[in-house]
């Protein structure tokens, strides 16, 4: 497949189960909301090493939130249930209790809930204040008021937790390290304005994809060799002589068609760039297949087939 | 549906309990069972109120006094509307759901309530939020004396100065955010309640007679 002179590889990106929550962050101005939500999802670039991937999803106007004050909405993912909790709890005492005005919210409901507040009240000391009030549905939701230096910190006591997708991806192939971000960055512009993902690493955008194993034992993962321009002609490469440069973008989603929507309008916004930009081709990270769930298949994803129907075939599928 | 509906038939001069005038307690009773209900040495539900629609979760009283007691005692859910005046005793031991009075409501109101929404419009008597142990209580106009006697957890808010008792500690002045979601909570209410927005108060903590985890919260100008 060809897509603006840019070639798509008839390959497939491989996803994992995960659990994630959302959480909304407000405070007096949007310049504190970021602060807060800012701290709260650093350091959450990959579950390897901390233990959640986190990220803003979008911006909320003050007519959006509990709160009447303007704030952001959070994505948080990890592949377990515990980890996420111990996260999202760790997260909340040291990045929203902390930062001044900033309230936390719950952002999605479900059966299973989650401590948001529930522990962090006894901060308080004794004096925390518990208010059960009905939302806009009718439905009680408990909410708490510690005392704090600067007035008051609020906060929902739960908020939900869903089954999720982490792990979609798509590579950016391209003849110089500039080009590469350059494209990377329209990608990343036009997926940010999809709902219900976060793309996880540094602007979005992540340059030491790996693969798994090594040849050190205690590791087990490293740099993805196959994809380093560099080792071009010493390892088994993927990359033409013309690639310089390859950087990767990876999505965590609420369901399937998120992250597959948001694949589609981000190697879209890349290619839009055209062929003269300096982007060869676009690829993507698996593990042939027999490690994850989910596959998305690029060229299904590109004729609009979101749904998985012929992009999530069974482990083993062919790359 | 509409809600059910009790109006008064004639002037009550003497006290009527309305205990089991809740929307819990006349949930799936026929009108022939309501209208049985005593409430008072020979008086039954019959001979004090015409009743009118059939909605149990949503209870209207019309054109009431300060003669009638006890209405919304220990209500768990939906929502009770005076349009009136209610007697001692409104709301006391409430455990959940709404209750709007639009007059005024006589002494104890909200006695040892514990959890729900209590919203008098009008004047209260004495002893306002007594025994409270959590919830919250609206009041629109002047309270008696005694205010929040006892009173061990919940927010009691109100927008006349109150006359707290030694036992209320002063906290002073500050804005409150989460006013703003109590607001929203009133919205959907038929009550003057529904036009507040301030979130700027005066914040009063006792009863410290007692446990002393009660706030009143006196509505300031932004």
């Amino acid at each position: 497949m060809i897509l603006n002179g840019v070639t798509i590889d008839d390959t497939f990106a491989e996803a994992f189960n995960m659990r994630g929550t959302r959480i909304i962050i407000t405070a007096q101005n949007l310049k504190w909301a970021y602060h807060a939500a800012n701290a709260m999802t650093g350091f959450a670039t990959s579950v390897i090493g901390c233990g959640v991937e986190a990220g803003i999803e979008r911006e909320l106007t003050a007519n959006e939130t509990p709160d009447d004050r303007p704030g952001v909405s959070i994505l948080m993912f990890a592949m377990g249930s515990k980890v996420l909790m111990q996260q999202l709890e760790n997260r909340m005492g040291q990045c929203i209790l902390t930062c001044p005005t900033a309230a936390a919210f719950s952002g999605i409901t479900s059966e299973d809930m989650i401590s948001l507040g529930k522990h962090l009240r006894y901060f308080g000391d004794g004096n925390q204040v518990s208010k059960l009030l009905p939302d806009a549905n009718g439905h009680n939701k408990r909410y708490w008021r510690i005392p704090v230096m600067d007035g008051e910190f609020l906060t929902e006591e739960t908020t939900g937790m869903v089954r999720a997708i982490g792990g979609g991806n798509f590579l950016v192939l391209g003849q110089s390290q500039a080009q590469v971000l350059a494209a990377c960055e329209a990608a990343i512009e036009a997926m940010k304005k999809i709902p219900n993902v976060i793309m996880p690493f540094p602007g979005g955008v992540v340059r030491s994809g790996s693969k798994v194993g090594s040849k050190y034992p205690k590791l087990f993962a490293s740099t993805n060799d196959a994809f380093c321009p560099t080792l071009k002609g010493v390892v088994k490469s993927e990359l033409d002589m013309d690639i310089e440069s390859v950087m990767e973008i990876v999505i965590d989603g609420l369901t399937f068609q998120d992250i597959a929507l948001s694949m589609k309008v981000g190697i879209e916004a890349a290619c839009s760039l055209g062929k003269n930009s300096g982007i060869k081709r676009i690829s993507a990270g698996n593990y042939g297949g027999k490690l994850g769930p989910h596959l998305f298949k690029l060229h299904s994803i590109l004729n609009g087939d979101l749904d998985g129907i012929t992009g999530n075939e069974p482990a083993g599928a062919k790359a | 549906m509409s809600a059910l509906t009790f109006t008064l038939k004639k002037t009550v001069q003497t006290a009527v309990n309305c205990k089991n005038l809740t929307p819990d307690f006349l949930q799936s009773k026929t009108i022939a069972d309501i209208n049985a209900i005593k409430l008072a040495t020979n008086l039954t539900v019959a001979d004090v109120f015409e009743i009118t629609g059939e909605n149990t979760n949503i209870l209207q009283f019309n054109q009431v006094n300060q003669h009638l007691h006890y209405i919304g005692y220990k209500m768990r859910s939906g929502t009770v509307i005076v349009q009136g005046d209610a007697g001692d005793f409104i709301g006391a031991e409430m455990q959940g759901g709404v209750l709007i009075c639009k007059g005024n409501a006589g002494s104890r109101a909200g006695d040892a309530m514990r959890r729900g929404l209590l919203l008098i419009e009008g004047n209260v008597g004495d002893y306002c939020a007594s025994n409270m142990k959590a919830g919250t209580l609206g009041l629109l106009g002047a309270s008696g004396a005694h205010l929040g006697y006892g009173m061990k957890r919940g927010t009691l808010l109100v927008v006349n100065t109150p006359k707290p008792q030694a036992t209320w500690l002063n906290c002073g002045t500050l804005n409150l955010p989460f006013l703003k979601i109590l607001y929203k909570s009133f919205a959907s209410l038929d009550t003057q309640f529904a036009t507040l927005n301030q979130t700027r108060v005066n914040r009063w903590v006792g009863d410290v007679s007692g446990l002393g985890k009660a706030e009143i919260l006196e509505l300031q100008t932004d």
